[in-house]
């Protein structure tokens, strides 16, 4: 019970960063990092398939509801978590473990979870940015911009992912 | 029923992502005017791509059909196209009609060559019309646009042969168009497109290029009916006459039509021509 309540928790809290945080500053255009896909992240690893798509799409609409994004939030946070299994297994292998497995430093080697952290965060922001877009024309700005804002969300969902395994539960 | 159930279990996550990606797509596609009209624009382009390439494969299995469809229409042209082609030589045999006439000694009615041979010396051509039809030895024979062919010299009831120009027995009078002077005309053998004039008085007023012309001695013929254009000529050894090279008006390989062409005098001529001689004989 007390592992639900964290992950709402997590939730609760991404949303509020995002919301009230990330989409508050505005230091460029090229950068807008989306730090809720950390939750998508997060997930243990054995949870169901399901689950991983009907959390991330639930993420997604929250994030859309709230910022009037029209849906594209739910198809970017859809798919990440419906690929999630396969870049699980591209990055990790075995290394993931069978049980309740959160993909973290005590369980992961560091490059793992680098490279799985890393897939995750590409996959979804690449979808964001193309549909928000909508034009291969500006490429290299759209690259740009994919770019540091994935760097800014990565070193974001890094040091969250310490914080959760190592204040929250406590590994 | 079991199967379908089964497999539905086992793709219902990914049954359930297309539903949620649809839906959200949608959604996102009617969110403003920009990502509708840009959608919109995408989507148009990837299903008139697959739209075309259906069309291709199923153009590719209809052009069995399509290329009988052509050929029947190409048939029914070509039909259409020989109805054409008759009405036009009837046409063009009707508009030598009032020149005909105009010469009233004369009465005319048309004919098809079933046959015509062009290379032997002694050529002929055999009409489908004969004594039934009104045709008899001794008519002329010219071509639709008025050149002269040759002369009947044999009838059946249903058929008759023609001598062409183009038979080495073959004789007539011929002139200058404009001049008097005449000669005989006849055919050596060799180009179906060239005959001889001889014995044309070296008075006579000719240059290269002018039309040759029936003189209307031979009783065959009308005068004036073309026979072909002066191409060369040179006095004769004798230098009292002209020796002329015609180039024929008529391409008798290629004739299909003729208009055969009645002296209603001739007979009365012969026979005038015929007793004079005898008489004078009788009296010698």
């Amino acid at each position: 019970m007390q592992r639900y309540l964290s992950y709402a928790g997590v939730f609760a809290t991404l949303v509020l960063l995002q919301i009230f945080l990330i989409d508050n500053i505005t230091l460029s255009v090229y950068f807008h990092p989306l730090v809720y896909a950390a939750f998508i992240i997060l997930l243990p690893l054995d949870t169901k398939p399901v689950w991983v798509l009907l959390l991330s799409a639930a993420m997604g609409l929250t994030i859309d509801v709230l910022t009037g994004m029209g849906g594209l939030n739910v198809i970017a946070a859809t798919a990440a978590g419906f690929m999630r299994p396969l870049i699980v297994t591209l990055t990790c292998g075995r290394a993931s473990g069978p049980d309740d497995a959160v993909p973290a430093l005590y369980r992961l080697t560091q490059k793992n979870l680098a490279w799985y952290m890393a897939g995750m965060i590409l996959l979804h922001s690449s979808i964001y940015f193309l549909l928000e877009s909508l034009s291969l024309r500006h490429l290299p700005h759209a690259l740009l911009r994919l770019a540091l804002s994935d760097i800014a969300t990565a070193v974001f969902v890094w040091y969250f992912i310490k914080l959760f395994i190592e204040k929250i539960l406590n590994k | 029923m079991y199967k379908l159930i089964e497999f539905i279990r086992r793709i219902y996550v990914v049954l359930l992502f297309i539903v949620i990606e649809a839906i959200a797509l949608n959604y996102y596609a009617h969110s403003s005017y920009y990502t509708q009209a840009k959608i919109l624009s995408h989507a148009n382009r990837v299903t008139g791509g697959v739209q075309s390439a259906i069309f291709g494969v199923r153009h590719y299995f209809t052009l069995r059909h399509e290329n009988e469809l052509l050929s029947e229409r190409i048939a029914d042209l070509e039909m259409e196209l020989a109805v054409y082609r008759e009405q036009v030589a009837a046409a063009g045999i009707d508009s030598l009609q009032p020149h005909i006439d105009e010469l009233s000694q004369y009465r005319y009615t048309t004919a098809r060559i079933v046959s015509n041979s062009i290379a032997r010396d002694r050529n002929y051509i055999t009409l489908n019309r004969g004594i039934m039809h009104g045709v008899t030895e001794n008519m002329a024979v010219i071509s639709p646009d008025g050149v002269m062919v040759g002369y009947v010299i044999g009838c059946s009831e249903r058929y008759s042969v023609v001598m062409p120009l183009l038979n080495i027995d073959f004789r007539t009078s011929g002139k200058i168009a404009g001049d008097d002077h005449f000669g005989s005309i006849s055919w050596g053998g060799g180009s179906p497109y060239k005959m001889e004039m001889t014995e044309l008085s070296k008075y006579a007023d000719i240059e290269v290029g002018d039309e040759v012309v029936s003189s209307g001695l031979s009783h065959y013929f009308p005068e004036g009916v073309k026979i072909g254009y002066v191409e060369s000529y040179s006095l004769n050894d004798t230098q009292t006459a002209y020796d002329v090279v015609i180039r024929l008006a008529a391409d008798v390989t290629k004739i299909s039509n003729v208009i055969v062409i009645e002296n209603l005098d001739y007979g009365e001529v012969s026979h005038l021509e015929d007793s004079a001689t005898g008489g004078a004989a009788a009296a010698q």
